[in-house]
C-alpha cells in the first residue's frame, strides 16, 4: 500500500478493507456502501443519496461486519482498514426483509395508483428482498385532513407537489435535500412515532425553484407532481438524453417520450458531477412544455396588406428571397442584418453567421438581446473577464467564493446551488456583493449592499482596504493608486455605502484564501457601464492574483452564449477566431460591424432595410421597448423564427415556425466552455424547422448552399471550437473610469429588472407547470418600503419612470432591505423594459398605489 | 363388360345401405344447433367479450393502472389515465382491439383491482376495422346476468387478500 500520509487526518489517506471476499482500497472518509459501490457490489438504499449527508433512516442497506455484535448501516459506517463486510449473508437477509415487512406496515400497497409504479424502489426491493406476505394483523394508520384533495388521501402542498403520506416510508431524503442541497424550509418532518407525517410548513406551500427534485428523489410515491400525475406509465417511455435550454450550465437532462404520440412526458437529471450534482432547477424540469405546448405556431404565416395570413413554406421562401433580393441590389447587402437567439445550437448559430457574411457580405449580427450598450469588439476588458476559464465543479474546493454584482438563484441557479455546496460540505467562507439584498447570502460570512451604481468603487474599495492593511504582494501595487478614484478606502468605502471594516474582511480572506471562486453575473453584464466595472475587477484579479489561485469569471448566461462567442457570432469576433473563419471561408467580408444597438439605431435611419431574427424576442426583452419597436417598424423587410407568435413576430413580414431543442439534435456549449450533445427527442411539430434547416433553406433561395454537407458544417465547427478564444489579461493595472450616473429627480428608486426564480427569457411563460408557481408580473420590494408607501402584499402598484409606466401588484420580500425594486421581465402581460431608457446606467421609478 | 355389371349391382343394392345410416340419425338427437336462433351455452371459465365491473356504489373499479396491457401478449389494451372529480385515477380511454385479442385471459390475471373480467360472448362481427376497438363505454356494462359471477370471484380474490372493498 502506498503510504501516502494525509496531513488532515494525520494517518493513511486509503483505506482497505474486505468486502464479501473481495479487497478494495477506498479514500479515508468513504463509508461502507461507497466502497462496496465502487467495486459493484450493490447493497439496497432508500435514504442514502450521494449528495446527501448520510443519516440512516431506513436501516435497509444493512451488513454485516465481523467484530461487530449486530448489523451495521452502510450509508452511514465509515470504511476501516481490516474490516470485514458481509453483504450477502443469511443474517443480512433476514434484517433486510425484517425492515421492508416493518416499512410495509403502515403502507398502503396502492402501486395501481400510484404514479411511482414501475421505477419505486419500495416496490423493487420489496420483489427483490421482501415477504409475500404481512404478519400485521391491524388496521394500516392512514392520514386523513380536513383539507385533503382527493380520496387517494392526495394533498396539495405546493402549485406542482402532491404528498400521500401514507406512502411515505420517511426516509427522510427531501427534507434533508431541501435544507441540505437547496436551502429551503418550506417541507419538514412533523410529530413523532406512527404518526410522523411529512409536510409543508404550517402555512406554506412548497414552491421553491427546486422543488422538482424532491419528486425525483422519493424513493416512493409520496412526492409526485401534476406534470406527471395520470399520465403515462414509465415502463411506456423511452429516454434520450439531452441539455437544458434554459441554463447557460448546460445541465445534463434526460427525456421521458412517447414515439408515437411524439411527446415528452417528463424530465428528469442525468446526474454529471462536473455540472449538476444531480439536481434540476425547477425552469429545466418544466421548461419542455414549451416545445409540448399547442399554441405553438404552425405553419409559416405572410404579412398580406397588414395581416399576417398562414401561407406554405414555399410561399414564405419565395417572399424571402424577393424582398431580400430587392434590397440587396437597391442598397447592398450590408443593409441586411440579424439577431440570434444565445439559446440556439451551434449549427444553427454558424449558419446563420456564415449566411449572413458570406451571401450578404454584412457584418451586422449579433446573438445579445437583452443588453444595453453593448462592444462591438472583444478588444477591452469586460470581454477578457468574460473569456476566463471556469469550472463549475472548481466551485466545490474553492475555500473562498465571492458573488458580486448577481443574484444568483434568479441567473444560475447551478451554481447558486455549488456554491451553497460549498459552505456546506467545506466550509467555504462566502462573501456576497451585490446591489441589492439576495438568497445567496443564507450561507454568506458577510453580505455587502453597495449603493445602486456604485460597483466599480465597491471594488476599488476592495483593492484599497487591501493596499492599506498591506495584505497582498504583488509588485507594482504601487501603481494602482494612480488609476482608481478615490485613493482611500474611507472615502470609497462611503461612496459605496459599506462599512470599511466589512471591506477590510474581504480583502483579507481574498488574499489568505488558498482556493478564490469569483463570479460576477448579469448585473455586471447588463449594466451600461460593464467596462468600467470590469476594468475595476481587472485591477482586482491582478492584485490579489486570483486567476492564479482560483478563478474569475463573468458567467455567460443563456444556453449557448459561449458558442456563440466561440462560432464568431458576435460582429467583431476574437482576433484568433478571425483569421480561422477567413481560412476557413477564404475571405471574411470587410464591411462595417454593428452590434445589437447600432443596428437598431441604423435601422431607426433606414440603413438597415432588411433584418432576420430567429429564436429572439427584442421588443420584450431588449432594454428600451419603444425604441426597438420603433427600430423594427421601419425596415422595409423583417423574418421573424420562433416556437411562437410573440411580440417581435408580430412586427414580421415573415414569420417561419422554428423547431425547439428537444426536436433536433444539436451541441450547445456552456458556460465553462464544455461542448455538450443533446440528442433529437421528437420530430419537429406541426410544421417547424430546426435553425439550421431554415436558413439551408433560404440560402438554397440564393444559390449559395451554406454546406455541402453536414459533415462538412460539423468538421469546419470542430475547427472553429478548437480556436482559443481566451484573451489575456492586460499588462499591469488598467484605468478604472468615473462613470457618469444621471439621477432623475421625483424618480427614487431604483428598478431591476430580473428574472423570476421559476421562469427565464420570453418563453417559460408557455409551460403551465412553470405558470403555476408564478404567472404574472410582480414588483419585488423591501417591506419598510411598502409600508412607507402604506401598500400591502397583492395591491397593484403603478411603476413609472419618465417615459413609461405598468401596473403590477406588490410582492414583499423576504431579503431585500433597501430603495431597490425588482420586477420579473418573463410576462407579456407586463411590458416592463417599456420603463427602461438605453443608454442609463440606472433605471430610476417611482412607485404609488391603484387606488382601488 | 363383367366389371361394367359389376359396378352397376353395386349401385343398385349398396347404395340404399348407406342412406340406412343417414336414416339412423334422423331418429337421433342432432348434434348442430339452431343458430343464430339458439345459442349453445358456454363452459363457465370460457374467455369471451371483456366485461369492466364497477363498485357497488357505482364507481369503476379500473385505476387504469396499465398492468392488463403490460400482460397482454398481444399487445391489445390501449389506455389512458386522468383525474376524476374527487382526485382519484381513472381511465379517460381503455379500448381493447379485439382483432388483436387472443383470448388468453391474462389481462383478467394481471388485474390487481378485479376490473376487467372475460364473458362469455364469443360473436364478433363488423362491417369495419375500426369498430373492433372495444371501448371503455361498451364494457362498463352491467353484466347481462342478475347473479352477477364476477362479483362471487371478486369477494373470493378478496378474501384470500384479507381486504375488503372500501366502496
Ligand atoms: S416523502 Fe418520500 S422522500 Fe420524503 S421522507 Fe417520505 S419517502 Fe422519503
Ligand atoms: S385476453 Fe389476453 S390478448 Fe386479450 S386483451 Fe386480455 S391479455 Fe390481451
Ligand atoms: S383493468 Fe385492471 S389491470 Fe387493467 S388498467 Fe384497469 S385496474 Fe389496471
Ligand atoms: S440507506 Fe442506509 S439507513 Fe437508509
Amino acid at each position: 500500500m502506498a503510504d501516502k500520509q494525509n496531513p488532515e487526518t494525520g494517518g493513511q489517506a486509503t483505506v482497505t478493507l474486505t468486502i464479501d471476499g473481495l479487497t478494495v482500497t477506498v479514500p479515508r472518509g468513504y463509508t461502507v456502501l461507497e466502497a462496496a459501490r465502487s467495486i459493484g457490489i450493490n447493497i439496497p438504499t432508500f435514504c442514502w443519496h450521494p449528495k446527501l449527508k448520510p443519516v440512516g433512516a431506513c436501516r435497509i442497506c444493512y451488513v454485516e461486519i465481523e467484530k461487530f455484535p449486530k448489523l451495521q448501516v452502510s450509508c452511514a459506517t465509515v470504511a476501516m482498514d481490516g474490516m470485514v463486510v458481509h453483504t450477502n449473508t443469511d443474517q443480512v437477509k433476514n434484517g433486510r426483509r425484517a425492515v421492508l415487512e416493518f416499512i410495509l406496515l403502515n403502507h398502503p400497497l396502492d402501486c395501481p395508483t400510484c404514479d411511482k409504479g414501475g421505477e419505486c424502489d419500495l416496490q423493487n426491493l420489496t420483489f427483490a428482498h421482501g415477504l409475500d406476505d404481512s404478519r400485521f394483523a391491524f388496521q394500516k394508520y392512514r392520514f386523513v385532513d380536513d383539507d385533503m384533495t382527493t380520496t387517494f388521501d392526495d394533498k396539495r402542498i405546493g402549485p406542482e407537489i402532491i404528498l400521500n403520506r401514507n406512502r411515505c416510508i420517511l426516509c427522510y431524503k427531501c427534507v434533508r435535500a431541501n435544507k441540505e442541497a437547496f436551502g429551503e424550509y418550506d417541507l419538514g418532518a412533523y410529530e413523532r412515532g406512527n404518526i410522523t407525517e411529512i409536510n409543508a410548513a404550517p402555512g406554506r406551500q412548497v414552491a421553491n425553484p427546486f422543488s422538482g427534485n424532491l419528486v425525483e428523489i422519493c424513493p416512493v410515491g409520496a412526492l409526485t407532481n401534476t406534470d406527471w400525475r395520470y399520465k403515462i406509465r414509465v415502463w411506456l417511455t423511452k429516454t434520450t438524453p439531452s441539455i437544458c435550454n434554459f441554463s447557460s450550465s448546460g445541465t445534463n437532462i434526460l427525456f421521458y417520450k412517447e414515439d408515437h404520440k411524439n411527446k415528452i412526458y417528463r424530465v428528469t437529471s442525468r446526474r454529471n458531477d462536473d455540472i449538476d450534482d444531480g439536481w434540476l432547477a425547477d425552469i429545466t424540469r418544466y421548461s419542455y412544455q414549451v416545445i409540448t405546448s399547442d399554441e405553438r405556431l404552425i405553419k409559416p404565416l405572410i404579412k398580406k396588406e397588414g395581416k399576417q395570413v398562414p401561407a406554405t413554406w414555399e410561399e414564405a421562401l419565395e417572399v424571402i428571397k424577393k424582398r431580400l433580393n430587392e434590397i440587396k441590389d437597391k442598397k447592398g447587402g450590408v443593409c441586411i442584418g440579424g439577431l440570434a437567439s444565445p439559446s440556439l445550437d451551434n449549427a444553427s448559430l454558424y449558419s446563420f453567421a456564415k449566411f449572413l457574411r458570406r451571401t450578404f457580405n454584412s457584418n451586422k449580427l449579433d446573438y445579445r438581446q437583452d443588453y444595453r450598450m453593448l462592444p462591438k469588439d472583444t478588444a477591452n476588458n469586460y470581454s477578457i473577464l468574460a473569456s476566463q476559464p471556469f469550472k463549475i465543479a472548481g466551485i466545490d474546493d474553492s475555500d473562498v467564493i465571492v458573488t458580486f454584482a448577481t443574484d444568483l438563484l434568479r441567473e444560475h441557479q447551478n451554481e447558486y446551488l455549488r456554491v451553497r455546496k460549498a459552505f456546506n460540505f467545506k466550509k467555504a467562507r462566502i462573501f456576497v456583493a451585490n446591489p441589492y439584498a439576495v438568497k445567496t447570502a443564507d450561507v454568506a460570512e458577510l453580505e455587502m449592499v453597495y449603493k445602486v451604481g456604485t460597483d466599480e468603487i465597491f471594488i476599488n474599495a476592495v483593492c484599497l482596504a487591501a493596499l492599506e492593511e498591506n495584505l497582498v504582494a504583488c509588485p507594482d501595487r504601487a501603481d494602482l493608486k494612480k488609476k482608481i478614484k478615490p485613493s482611500s478606502l474611507k472615502d470609497a468605502a462611503e461612496q459605496c455605502g459599506v462599512a470599511p471594516e466589512t471591506i477590510k474582511i474581504m480583502a483579507r480572506a481574498l488574499a489568505e484564501g488558498k482556493k478564490v471562486t469569483f463570479i460576477a453575473g448579469e448585473l455586471l453584464t447588463r449594466c451600461r457601464d460593464r467596462e468600467i466595472i470590469a476594468s475595476a475587477l481587472c485591477n482586482l484579479n491582478r492584485l490579489f492574483g486570483l486567476n492564479r489561485k482560483g478563478q474569475i469569471a463573468v458567467l455567460a448566461r443563456y444556453a449557448n452564449s459561449m458558442g456563440a462567442v466561440k462560432l464568431g457570432i458576435s460582429p467583431e469576433p476574437v482576433p484568433a477566431l478571425k483569421k480561422e473563419l477567413e481560412k476557413i471561408w477564404s475571405g471574411l467580408p470587410d464591411t462595417e460591424a454593428y452590434n445589437t444597438d447600432t443596428m437598431l439605431v441604423h435601422m431607426k435611419k433606414e440603413e438597415i432595410n432588411g433584418f432576420i431574427i430567429m429564436g429572439a424576442n427584442p421588443v420584450m426583452l431588449y432594454p428600451d421597448r419603444e425604441f426597438v419597436k420603433e427600430s423594427l417598424e421601419k425596415l422595409d423587410f423583417l423574418v421573424v423564427c420562433d416556437l411562437y407568435e410573440t411580440e417581435t413576430t408580430a412586427l414580421a413580414d415573415v414569420v417561419l415556425p422554428l423547431a425547439g431543442w428537444a426536436e433536433y439534435a444539436g451541441d450547445y456549449i456552456n458556460l465553462e466552455g464544455c461542448r455538450q450533445h443533446a440528442e433529437q427527442a421528437l420530430k419537429p411539430r406541426f410544421e417547424a424547422y430546426p435553425g439550421y434547416e431554415i436558413l439551408e433553406m433560404i440560402a438554397d433561395k440564393f444559390e449559395k448552399k451554406l454546406f455541402s454537407s453536414t459533415e462538412e458544417r460539423e468538421s469546419e465547427i470542430d475547427r472553429l471550437l478548437k480556436v482559443d478564444t481566451t484573451l489575456p489579461w492586460p499588462d499591469g493595472f488598467v484605468e478604472v473610469k468615473t462613470a457618469e450616473i444621471e439621477i432623475e429627480k421625483d424618480y427614487p428608486l431604483a428598478l431591476f429588472l430580473c428574472d423570476d426564480p421559476h421562469h427565464c427569457g420570453h418563453l417559460t411563460e408557455k409551460a403551465n407547470s412553470l405558470v403555476n408557481f408564478c404567472g404574472e408580473a410582480y414588483i419585488e420590494m423591501a417591506e419598510e418600503q411598502a409600508r412607507a408607501y402604506n401598500l400591502n402584499e397583492g395591491d397593484s402598484v403603478r411603476l413609472e419612470s419618465p417615459i413609461g409606466k405598468i401596473i403590477v401588484p406588490l410582492k414583499i420580500s423576504e431579503h431585500l432591505d433597501n430603495q431597490v425594486v425588482l420586477v420579473p421581465r418573463n410576462f407579456t402581460s407586463h411590458p416592463v423594459t417599456s420603463l427602461l431608457m438605453r443608454k442609463r446606467r440606472i433605471d430610476w421609478v417611482r412607485i404609488s398605489k391603484v387606488a382601488e | 363388360m363383367k366389371d361394367i355389371l359389376k359396378a352397376i349391382g353395386r349401385a343398385v343394392f349398396k347404395t340404399p345401405l348407406g342412406f340406412l345410416v343417414t336414416l339412423k340419425y334422423i331418429f337421433k338427437k342432432p348434434v348442430t344447433l339452431d343458430y343464430p336462433r339458439k345459442k349453445k351455452p358456454m363452459a363457465p371459465r370460457y374467455r369471451g367479450k371483456h366485461y369492466l365491473e364497477r363498485y357497488d356504489d357505482g364507481t369503476e373499479r379500473c385505476v387504469c393502472c396499465g398492468l392488463c396491457a403490460a400482460a397482454c401478449p398481444a399487445d391489445a389494451i390501449y389506455m389512458e389515465p386522468e383525474e376524476n372529480e374527487n382526485g382519484e385515477r381513472r381511465a379517460k380511454i381503455y379500448e381493447i382491439n379485439l382483432l388483436r385479442c387472443i383470448f388468453c385471459g391474462f389481462c383478467e390475471e394481471a388485474c390487481p383491482e378485479e376490473a376487467i373480467f372475460l364473458g362469455q360472448e364469443y360473436e364478433f362481427s363488423n362491417y369495419d376495422r375500426n369498430s373492433f376497438i372495444y371501448t371503455k363505454d361498451e364494457m362498463l356494462v352491467p353484466h347481462p346476468r342478475k347473479d352477477n359471477p364476477f362479483k362471487r370471484i371478486i369477494r373470493r380474490v378478496r378474501r384470500v387478500y384479507g381486504v375488503e372493498d372500501t366502496k
